[in-house]
């Protein structure tokens, strides 16, 4: 008490904390105003109306206030301020600012309501009749995302945790006693800094991009559910639509995002590796994929509409339950993804229960009103096919969710389950199928009519586009092959889609740009799809060991290769040279060749060269980073599992590293890394006053020849002595091999010696242990999620201008 | 009856077909003395690492066999070995799960999980609390 500390900021603090109960308060304003207008049936202009207006505006303020200072704090490097002094330091590069924003649990949610503020503007300006029952959802949503910031401590339930509470107040810090001196700032120096794992311009554009993408999520949700309660069943759909849309291409691109960034920069082994976290972000992208195709059925035939709210009600329920599974750490066993818990898994799992008891209860209460009485589809009818593609989505969803739930599972009903073994085989072994029947449909759908359709002409239209993909698919099985048969089925079934949709693009749309949106959006699934496919199973370790000793079917796998420096190996089409490593900053870089053999004099052209590298944190632990050379066919991806590292072989004053132990009889012989030496004979009768030894010393010395690589023999004889009760050796040492040996023990009954042996550092040669894989094909899926984005936003136009014919 | 309802009763034979194969195919976290009884099955330990015994790796002769001495749950110690290269910073995860199964006296593992204190935005402060706290976990 009392201490006056030095050089703090308080005022920022202070004001960041009043912003911070602001948006909270403004926000239950907010929602209960929209709540009253809706209620009470009034106009736009009503003054419930105004009140709401206001207190978004005053939430929308604090929101953007809390933000640009704690962006502010960041940037001057405030370290009093527990978040800054975690997340940021003076060393970062100024382009990682924004990183640390978002580094932490408390960021990330301010920028996930930030984007739902950004949404509500467009909202209030544009939504009309439509601004009071959304935003009351919104609002609602927003109340709790402004909780998780507010940081307050009721016994032991906490509330939030808040982004601005001091480094003094911390509970990791509140007990060291330097704390509590007044200049403790001056001591605290630089704060810990954004993990170096994450100082990665991936980290600046994936977590917004995912966010903005759970963001868009809430908007068609609380079109439906604001459709429900102000009992207008039916009009929401159009508006919600481009809205809809708009969340697949932001949320999809930002699930690719964190794809493209697990394969340039960290070791996965590939785009997609179904960890928890990648799963518990596909999974609401996939429903509400399904969500929109349901809208469109409504759209055009009035059906299905109770299934349309349920899916973008689980859609947005499953961003929650994403959040849940990420920020609770239930994931512990089963993920490689970190995100700390911060004490509030209560408050997630009451946020997520909470819009799952209230979409429930509305929709019991207004079923009758949206299930419709429908009249059977016809087979050969679109909708009848987008229905059924929708249930695919939805097996799809449900079994990865299902795999990825097994932890909280386990949680619920005290079991131990584990997940399967090869989990990454169990996915795509139900996934591959499922993929293979969605690009079916994508392909087929568009050439039935809605109602009905005469099968002869969906036949007829459709014989080109499966002529071409047919004769396509075998030919690339006569001359490159899948080894699954699910693998030759995918090929052919999204190779289908793309040239199916191409041709619906020329012949049936004739090109026209604004209702080109599906078919691009869909050649651009297709092609994710086959790059997905053809990049993975298509996968060739380049680096495959064939020179070790087969070790039986227990160690199947050689995928790791020993590279001496210097040395050229064969793998695949190259010949790969470790040429040698050098340090940059907190990197330490393998510089590896790829060469390609000719007929030279010197035998070989160098093709590429590769430079991975490890990084040496010392928070995390060291870090290995792939170096990737992308072809327009192919990348060339090359990864070090295993290199030395310096301080783990530790030297001593002169060079040698720590001796290793060798038992041996007379006879035997071992070979070090610059000559091999034998144990000839013992030596009984040790020259002792040469050795400067007692005379009553027991003296036993062992002969040993060293020949080097140049046959060079050197004899030497290291001593082991019992004088009294004690042990003493006298080693020796080859000074110009760099070879120290010690006779250290004696088995008595083996009739065995132990001679430790040092040897210098700089006698054995530098080497790494690495992977190097070929995606083929890889740029398929890239170019594919390019075109799904940019025929989402046409598609996103079309509604919006449909929208505007309507009014 | 409508397609709809033949479809619907297809999606819940699928999904019956999900539950059923992922409770199939899940593994089992047991222990050693477990595992040795079926040394065919494939299985998930829990354990730590015993840092006191020495790792066995020379990737000069095999960069792909990785040996280390590991307690599991109930304090069984028996030595694995890994099919693959030394984990980066292997010394320092907590908590391991190996998954494979026992040949003789041996655990052969076909995958290592390493559960490292902070991996992400831990304090050095806050290391030694989450070394009792389960829950702390990071994933």
């Amino acid at each position: 008490m009392g201490i006056q500390y030095l050089n703090e900021h308080l005022m920022f603090g202070k004001i960041g904390n009043a912003f911070v109960v602001l948006s909270f308060t403004a926000a239950i304003v907010a929602m209960l105003s929209y709540a009253f207008q809706i209620y009470r049936n009034q106009e736009e202009s009503s003054s419930w109306n105004k009140l709401a207006r206001f207190s978004f505006f005053i939430h929308a303020c604090s929101v953007f206030g809390i933000i640009s200072l704690l962006f502010y704090l960041i940037q001057s490097h405030y370290f009093e301020y527990y978040y800054v002094w975690q997340h940021s330091s003076t060393s970062l590069p100024e382009k990682y600012m924004w990183a640390c924003l978002w580094e932490g649990q408390e960021g990330s949610f301010l920028i996930w309501t930030v984007w739902h503020v950004v949404l509500s503007i467009l909202l209030v300006w544009k939504g009309k009749k439509w601004e009071a029952p959304t935003m009351m959802f919104i609002m609602m949503i927003q109340v709790f995302l402004a909780s998780m910031l507010l940081g307050l401590q009721f016994g032991d339930i906490k509330i939030g945790s808040n982004p601005f509470i001091l480094l003094r107040n911390h509970p990791d810090f509140a007990n060291l006693p330097f704390i509590h001196l007044p200049d403790y700032l001056a001591k605290l120096k630089d704060g810990r800094g954004l993990n170096p794992l994450l100082q990665n311009y991936w980290m600046v554009i994936h977590p917004p991009t995912l966010f903005l993408g759970f963001a868009a999520t809430a908007i068609p949700f609380a079109f439906a559910m604001g459709g429900l309660v102000t009992r207008q069943y039916r009009e929401w759909v159009k508006p919600a639509l481009p809205w809809t849309f708009f969340g697949i291409a932001i949320f999809g691109i930002g699930i690719l995002m964190g794809g493209a960034w697990a394969y340039e920069a960290l070791s996965f082994g590939g785009f997609w590796a179904w960890d928890p976290v990648e799963n518990a972000s596909l999974v609401p992208w996939i429903t509400l994929v399904g969500g929109a195709h349901v809208m469109l059925i409504y759209k055009k035939n009035g059906t299905s509409l109770f299934t349309a709210v349920m899916l973008l009600a689980v859609s947005f329920i499953l961003v929650l339950y994403s959040t849940f599974l990420t920020r609770s750490g239930i994931l512990g066993e089963t993920s490689v993804h970190a995100f700390t818990n911060l004490g509030m898994t209560g408050q997630l799992l009451l946020y997520m229960l909470f819009f799952i008891v209230l979409t429930i209860v509305l929709l019991i209460i207004h079923r009758k009103a949206i299930s419709n009485p429908t009249e059977d589809e016809a087979l050969s009818s679109r909708e009848f096919w987008m229905f059924m593609g929708m249930l695919v989505l939805l097996i799809s969803a449900i079994q990865i969710t299902f795999t990825t739930s097994i932890p909280v599972i386990n949680k619920v009903f005290g079991l131990k389950m584990a997940p399967p073994v090869d989990v990454i085989d169990f996915y795509n072994s139900w996934q591959t199928p499922l993929a293979a029947i969605i690009a079916l449909l994508i392909a087929v759908s568009q050439f039935f009519k809605w109602k009905q359709s005469d099968w002869k002409v969906v036949a007829k239209k459709l014989a080109v586009s499966f002529s071409i993909s047919l004769i396509v698919t075998i030919v690339f099985e006569i001359y490159v092959g899948f080894s699954r048969v699910q693998h030759s089925i995918l090929f052919m079934t999204s190779l289908w889609a793309i040239v199916a949709n191409l041709d619906y693009l020329i012949r049936v749309l004739k090109g026209k740009f604004s209702f080109s949106g599906g078919s691009v959006a869909h050649i651009g699934i297709g092609l994710i799809l086959l790059g997905a496919l053809v990049s993975n199973a298509k996968k060739e370790i380049i680096s495959e060991n064939r020179l070790n000793v087969d070790l039986g079917k227990d160690f199947p796998n050689k995928e790791n290769i020993l590279l001496y420096q210097g040395d050229t190996l064969a793998m695949g089409e190259y010949y790969v040279t470790y040429k040698g490593k050098e340090k940059e900053g907190i990197n330490q870089y393998y510089e590896v060749e790829y060469l390609k053999a000719n007929h030279n004099a010197d035998g070989f052209t160098k093709e590429l060269s590769l430079k991975p590298f490890i990084q040496l944190n010392e928070r995390m632990g060291n870090v290995s980073e792939p170096a990737t050379r992308h072809f327009l066919h192919k990348d060339i991806y090359t990864h070090v599992t295993y290199a030395e590292m310096d301080n783990k072989n530790q030297v001593d004053e002169k060079g040698y590293k720590e001796p290793k132990k060798h038992l041996m009889a007379v006879g035997d012989t071992i070979v070090v890394s610059n000559s091999l030496f034998t144990l000839l004979e013992i030596d009984k009768e040790v020259d002792k006053k040469a050795n400067s030894l007692n005379e009553s010393d027991i003296a036993l010395g062992l002969k040993i020849k060293v020949t080097d690589i140049n046959k060079n023999n050197y004899l030497t004889e290291p001593i082991f002595v019992i004088r009294g009760n004690e042990k003493i050796t006298v080693p020796t040492e080859i000074e110009k091999l760099g070879l120290k040996f010690d006779f250290t023990s004696i088995d008595t009954q083996a009739n065995k010696f132990e001679l430790s042996l040092s040897e210098k550092k700089s006698n054995s040669r530098d080497f790494i242990i690495m992977k190097a894989l070929i995606f083929p094909g890889i740029n398929i899926l890239w170019i594919g999620c390019i075109l799904m984005f940019i025929g989402t936003w046409i598609a996103i136009r079309k509604q919006i201008s449909d929208l505007k014919r309507a009014s | 009856m409508k397609k709809i309802h033949i479809a619907l009763i297809v999606l819940i034979a699928i999904l019956l077909g999900v539950i059923i194969s992922t409770v199939s195919e899940s593994g089992t976290y047991v222990s050693f003395k477990t595992a040795a009884e079926k040394p065919d099955r494939t299985y998930h330990i829990i354990g730590k690492v015993n840092l006191q015994k020495e790792f066995i790796y020379n990737p000069e002769k095999d960069a792909n066999v990785f040996g280390f001495f590991m307690t599991d749950t109930i304090g069984t110690e028996k030595r694995v070995f890994y099919n693959g290269t030394k984990p980066q910073d292997f010394e320092k995860a907590e908590r391991i799960v190996v998954v494979g199964k026992m040949k003789g006296d041996d655990f052969i593992a076909s995958q290592v999980l390493m559960k490292c204190p902070s991996k992400y935005n831990k304090t050095e402060e806050s290391e030694s609390q989450e070394m009792t706290n389960e829950s702390q976990r990071p994933q």
